[in-house]
């Protein structure tokens, strides 16, 4: 199969987008590199405090128009905006993948995903009504309806570079709010191609803005007065002790999704090669840089035999995965997004062969296709005979490395899965209606996936998380997403 | 080499049928009192691969496994082949047409046996295509009988 035409030709330094202009950023400028090839795609800025402080300053000034827009024709822009994503659908998928070095299936489906946030937020007229109630008292009515708020920050991750902000904009400024959107500074293409698409759709000035960034930024975001709320992907640390924090201390609403560790439990009865075709892509699907990527498999029962036979059938599937530049349609995993991430990878298997876990897979040892640079390849990872309660077990890797532990039983199964600090996206492979009910029912878990491996919410419900994995209260997607980017104000009327 | 991605199985089944689409359009040429059925043939190829394709864009989602859509699909057990000698006459350009449509047949039968537990939208698009294509044989054999 020949390599897909990369859509990222010309080295070009990227702008910031501001009150419907693209500006040039006094900020440091730093290198953009494709992961696969190590060769530098674009350069991004890091954005000064100035260049925030002007960017939520446009966004507050565009405010008060924008939210006396009606839902209509805030919706058509959304519909224009949908058809000029559908028309770019292939050059979108591919920049993700050239960028972040993910499989273009992979960048494909995380097109269509992003896509279906806005077709959702498409809906506002009707998702954003109120609800009355007549003569609470004779001649008194009262009811409530959902009011945007303001200036809202949006600070994207560096797994999904394309669709993690559609989690939240579409609604926000379907809403009536107006948007301050950081990318990651490692995949600013995907999203300064959006805002691209966003101003040709024709949203004003002011309403969808773009600085990219770090730290500065981030901060600037967040102690920022007239920025009401934050949503976020990254990091536990980073989320919580950072983002959650200090939006309490400002004020601000936030959804700040983080981190994970989740666990696939195997039962005896389970369909086992569908079990196992569903465990590729839950477990090396975007090189494992996924916040719902399983990292656990824990396979239920005392049947020695049954254990063996499906570790070997996993092993024996894993170890033909094909990895290479995403943009070869026959690669099934492509290069984590950068070298550090890789030796976190590589420090990982070391941790886990020091605490005993048994490596049947070796992700150190691994062929590229296509006579690559290795920089930032690892090979898929299995280890077996791991303890819960190891780091291997325990920690988030966000790698390819599958981790291997048995229980007794399912309530075992669920014991150990619920000890975990994380929440996000636990799911059960099994042929039997009760054990799947027990499980979904007992398991502490945002998303809960039965024969899925990957239990990510479709657009119109909301993105779970619980424990570790999620801070806050209302999440992105649907209508939390609409509570989240909207304030009940309530009206109680009479007429002398 | 064996294929195992859903966009090499779709970009797969656009190479087949593009390629007999190109000898239904040669089969109009030259055979001009059937050119109108070969002619509509080769449009349909073209609508075949649109609607897989409009499947595969329309639902793939992260949340199906299109890098592991097929254990092992081997291009080599499905080739089409579209020469056709200068003297060649309707029967034998026919017999080589119904060659080619039942191995497409094979290949989506096969394509979305093998997907049916990760997919779901794009194997019930490739059976629907391989029922269209079973109704063409069943034309073309009647052609080649009349």
């Amino acid at each position: 199969m020949a390599i897909l035409d990369e859509p990222i030709k010309e080295v070009r330094v990227l702008k910031n987008y501001i009150d419907g202009e693209w500006v040039e950023s006094k900020g440091e400028i730093v290198d953009v590199v494709n992961p696969a090839t190590m060769k530098t795609i674009s350069k991004v800025p890091i954005s000064t405090k100035e260049e925030i402080d002007t960017a939520v300053q446009a966004a507050q000034e565009a405010y008060h128009d924008w939210r006396r827009t009606t839902p209509l024709a805030r919706s058509r822009l959304l519909f224009n905006l949908k058809a000029l994503l559908e028309e770019n659908f292939e050059k979108a998928s591919r920049i993700q993948t050239q960028e972040h070095g993910k499989c273009i299936d992979e960048s494909r489906g995380e097109s269509r995903r992003g896509i279906e946030n806005v077709e959702v937020a498409c809906g506002i007229p009707t998702l954003m009504q109120g609800y009355i109630s007549e003569d609470v008292a004779r001649g008194i009515d009262e009811w409530c309806m959902p009011t945007p708020l303001g200036v809202f920050g949006v600070i994207g991750p560096f797994n999904f570079p394309w669709m993690i902000p559609l989690w939240s904009i579409p609604y926000a400024v379907a809403t009536g709010n107006t948007v301050v959107l950081k990318p990651s500074s490692e995949v600013p293409n995907s999203q300064t191609f959006l805002c691209e698409l966003a101003e040709e759709a024709g949203f004003p000035p002011g309403v969808w803005n773009m600085v990219h960034g770090g730290r500065t930024v981030v901060s600037g975001m967040l102690d920022h007065p007239d920025i009401q709320g934050i949503t976020f992907v990254g990091s536990t640390p980073v989320g919580r002790d950072v983002i959650y924090k200090r939006c309490g201390e400002t004020g601000k609403r936030v959804i700040a999704q983080c981190g994970a560790k989740n666990f696939m439990t195997i039962m005896p009865d389970c369909d086992v090669e569908n079990t196992v075709s569903g465990m590729m892509t839950s477990f090396f699907g975007n090189a494992g840089q996924r916040c719902l990527a399983a990292a656990n498999a824990v396979i239920v029962g005392e049947d020695d035999a049954f254990y063996e036979d499906f570790v070997a059938r996993v092993v024996d599937k894993v170890k033909n995965i094909k990895i290479g530049y995403g943009l070869d349609e026959s690669v099934q995993m492509g290069p984590l997004r950068d070298e550090a991430k890789k030796q976190n990878v590589l420090k990982y298997i070391d941790i886990g062969l020091e605490e005993g876990a048994e490596l049947v897979l070796d992700g150190r040892d691994f062929s590229v296709q296509g006579g690559l640079p290795e920089n930032c390849f690892v090979g898929p990872t299995i280890f077996k005979n791991v303890r819960p309660d190891s780091r291997v077990g325990s920690e988030e890797i966000f790698g390819p490395v599958m981790s291997i532990m048995r229980a007794k039983d399912l309530d075992e199964a669920i014991e150990i899965t619920n000890a975990n600090p994380f929440g996000n996206g636990h799911s059960i492979f099994t042929q039997n209606g009760a054990n799947a009910r027990h499980f979904q029912y007992n398991v502490v878990s945002g998303n809960v996936g039965i024969n899925i491996g990957i239990t990510a919410a479709m657009a119109f419900f909301p993105f779970g998380g619980l424990k570790d994995s999620f801070f806050g209260t209302l999440h992105t997607q649907g209508k939390d997403a609409i509570r989240f980017f909207t304030d009940t104000k309530v009206v109680i009327q009479r007429w002398f | 080499m064996t294929l195992h991605t859903a966009s090499e199985g779709i970009s797969f089944a656009r190479e087949m049928e593009e390629a007999t689409a190109g000898y239904y359009e040669e089969l109009a040429k030259r055979f001009p009192d059937h050119a109108e059925t070969f002619t509509a043939y080769a449009k349909a190829n073209h609508k075949f691969v649109a609607n897989v394709q409009r499947t595969y864009y329309g639902v793939i989602t992260d949340g199906i496994e299109g890098c592991y859509a097929f254990r092992s699909l081997e291009p080599d057990d499905y080739v089409i082949d579209v020469e056709l000698g200068d003297d060649a006459d309707l029967a034998t350009a026919l017999a080589k047409a119904i060659k080619n449509e039942e191995t497409l047949v094979a290949y989506y039968k096969e394509a979305a046996e093998q997907s049916k537990g990760v997919m779901h939208d794009v194997p019930h698009a490739f059976l629907m295509v391989a029922k269209k294509k079973n109704q063409r044989i069943d034309e073309l054999k009647a052609q080649a009988a009349s």
